[in-house]
């Protein structure tokens, strides 16, 4: 693989609670290279997002307590200051998120958070900075922009305000897009189109793109790479046709299990079985080995390694899927 | 049929109306807010214009006519040296709005950031900032002005600095309780994530989002600090004579209350008056920022 554009080694991230300290992201490490679009998947509370929001230094420190490294540019972002962070935010890597209804400020014009990181970033100010705001808008596919940047966001569906965020995070031109659920909130037609909208100005700015989700199909749709989180560590990483070809861990195939399949009718749905692991409380061995179909005595005593036994597809398991599935 | 009717037509696209005309004229539609600015506005006038409105200056005695009822003349009377009561009713509103003005700005200047840094940075900095409103809080306001004026000595500025400090409180709390249901809100840690500085979120995302209660507490605000100001010159810890206040010449007809009673009720009738305009003006204002309340109005309007 080419240098990648963003290096996350050891990513660990713990929360200092009343009860004791949660660890709810544990060693995570994963590349990211240049126009590459990873997705990282995995049930709410898997840590996910908090990931991702700690790579900007957006997680309130206490009473997060962030360890490890993420190479971005030859430097590690988890140790800039104040200043130099503020300048990659939005600049360097920006970030989408979930929920369009709240994420735009409800008092203020759109153009004028459109022309914030403009101005903030690029330099640009008044006609100008409104110019490339119309620019931006016309891009996300936003019509008779130049009439509507003076709306206000009530005044715009859900998915036009998620088309003005994204907007927001490309108007930069970023290496990294962090697009946080981004497209959970919207209905699946417009989801649909967002995506394919996302894709197209991807490939256009020759961004990076960091797809945090919890729906599998989308990721069919848009991921190069998939990294499976489960309470905080990850336990698969391929390619993604790899993966649905040839899912090596356990946890995976029940992820996959649980998803409705098109034609397949009358038949339950495999769900597993018990809850994700108290962070307070994390099990000795696998993190999922009280829920593992699989689990023997190994399991619950050792906590396997991450290994990579095909080369570019990672697992967190003692076993090879031939020892497990005929 | 009336509901295919209804069904087929076109939905309306949103006019382009900026927060400030919806809210102006939800206001306007509020005949007692409507009322209440018009006498506001007619105060502001008179108390610029008074030197010219007046008849007579403040302290022309005229001994003679001591005591005089209402008349051509003098349309208050006069008082026990004979000074026309109009003329001095007109020019003590100067100062009552002057005072009410700026004793409202120190604690709208003061309050306002304290909520904002409290709120938004919270841990310690809150509690501080925070239990020191509280203090200030915990002692009524009028033995706290009078105990900031027993320290400062008695005089018009000492007295709009110790109304100020006393409203300060209700600035940082109101400010702060905003603050506080913002702070996590996705759009300010949006505006974090594109690089904001702390400052230009407080500035640009925090602080629009909080101005309407803190405009309808400012403008029931400078009702309460008029009757502070009245309370205090009452007293006589505020305007010193020869100079007119409201509330002094409330004091000082008291004592002819039997004899000549418009002394003390037309000073009265304008502190009431100014006191109500701004409590109506600040109640419609305050119906017309809140969403829920505001749709109550329009929908009534329509009716």
């Amino acid at each position: 693989m080419t240098q990648p554009v963003l290096s996350v080694r050891d990513l660990t991230i713990t929360f200092r609670t009343r009860e004791g300290p949660a660890k709810v992201v544990d060693r995570m490490s994963y590349d990211l290279g240049p126009g590459e679009t990873l997705a990282i998947v995995g049930e709410s509370g898997s840590g996910k997002s908090v990931s991702s929001l700690a790579l900007m230094q957006l997680l309130p420190t206490p009473p997060a307590v962030v360890e490890g490294e993420a190479i971005f540019e030859g430097r590690n972002l988890l140790a800039l200051d104040d200043p130099e962070i503020r300048k990659v935010r939005g600049n360097k890597i920006a970030m989408i998120f979930q929920d369009p209804m709240t994420s735009l400020n409800p008092v203020r014009t759109i153009g004028h958070q459109l022309i914030e990181p403009i101005e903030l970033h690029l330099g640009l100010k008044g006609r100008a900075a409104r110019k490339r705001a119309i620019e931006l808008l016309d891009l996300v596919g936003i019509p008779s922009a130049a009439d509507r940047i003076d709306d206000y966001p009530h005044q715009f569906s859900g998915g036009m305000r998620q088309r003005v965020v994204i907007a927001m995070g490309i108007s930069c031109e970023p290496d990294v897009l962090i697009a946080d659920e981004a497209t959970t909130a919207l209905d699946v037609t417009t989801q649909a189109k967002i995506i394919d909208e996302i894709k197209d100005l991807q490939e256009r700015l020759g961004m990076s793109l960091i797809w945090i989700t919890h729906d599998l199909g989308v990721v069919a749709g848009i991921a190069d790479r998939v990294v499976v989180l489960y309470s905080g560590q990850i336990m698969e990483e391929a390619g993604v046709d790899e993966l649905f070809r040839d899912r090596r861990n356990p946890y995976t195939r029940g992820l996959l299990a649980s998803l409705p399949v098109p034609g397949r009718t009358g038949r339950r749905l495999d769900a597993i079985p018990g809850l994700p692991p108290d962070p307070l409380r994390p099990p000795r061995g696998c993190p999922f080995s009280p829920r593992c179909p699989h689990a023997v005595d190994l399991c619950v005593r050792q906590e396997p390694a991450l290994r990579e036994p095909v080369p570019g597809h990672r697992s967190k398991c003692h076993f090879d899927p031939e020892d497990l599935y005929e | 049929m009336t509901d295919l009717v209804q069904e087929s037509e076109p939905i309306a696209p949103v006019a382009h109306r900026s927060r400030f005309r919806t809210t102006a004229e939800t206001v306007l539609r509020n005949r007692l807010a409507v009322a209440g600015l018009a006498i506001l506005a007619l105060l502001v006038v008179v108390a610029l214009a008074a030197p010219a409105i007046a008849p007579y200056t403040i302290n022309e005695v005229d001994v003679a006519n001591r005591l005089q009822g209402p008349s051509a003349q003098h349309w208050f009377g006069t008082d026990e040296l004979g000074r026309d009561v109009f003329s001095r009713v007109i020019i003590a509103s100067r100062v009552s709005l002057q005072v009410g003005f700026i004793s409202v700005g120190i604690a709208l200047g003061v309050g306002v950031p304290i909520g904002l840094f409290a709120g938004y940075y919270g841990g310690r900095i809150d509690s501080v900032l925070m239990r020191l409103m509280d203090i200030l809080f915990s002692i009524p306001a009028i033995v706290l002005a009078i105990a900031i004026l027993a320290a400062l000595g008695p005089d018009i500025v000492n007295a709009m600095i110790a109304i100020g400090v006393v409203y300060t409180p209700i600035f940082a709390r109101i400010t702060r309780g905003s603050v506080l249901t913002l702070r996590d809100a996705v759009f300010v840690r949006a505006a974090r994530s594109i690089g904001a500085s702390d400052g230009r979120i407080i500035g640009n995302h925090i602080l629009p989002n909080v101005i309407a209660p803190i405009i309808v507490q400012t403008s029931l605000s400078l009702a309460f600090a008029i009757l502070a100001e009245a309370a205090l010159s009452f007293l006589g810890l505020g305007v010193q004579p020869p100079n007119p206040a409201w509330g002094r010449m409330l004091s000082e007809g008291r004592g002819f209350f039997q004899q000549a009673p418009w002394m003390a009720i037309f000073p009265g009738l304008a502190i009431f008056v100014t006191v109500f305009a701004f409590n109506a003006f600040g109640d419609g204002l305050r119906d017309a920022l809140d969403p829920q309340q505001r749709s109550v109005i329009e929908s009534r309007g329509k009716a």
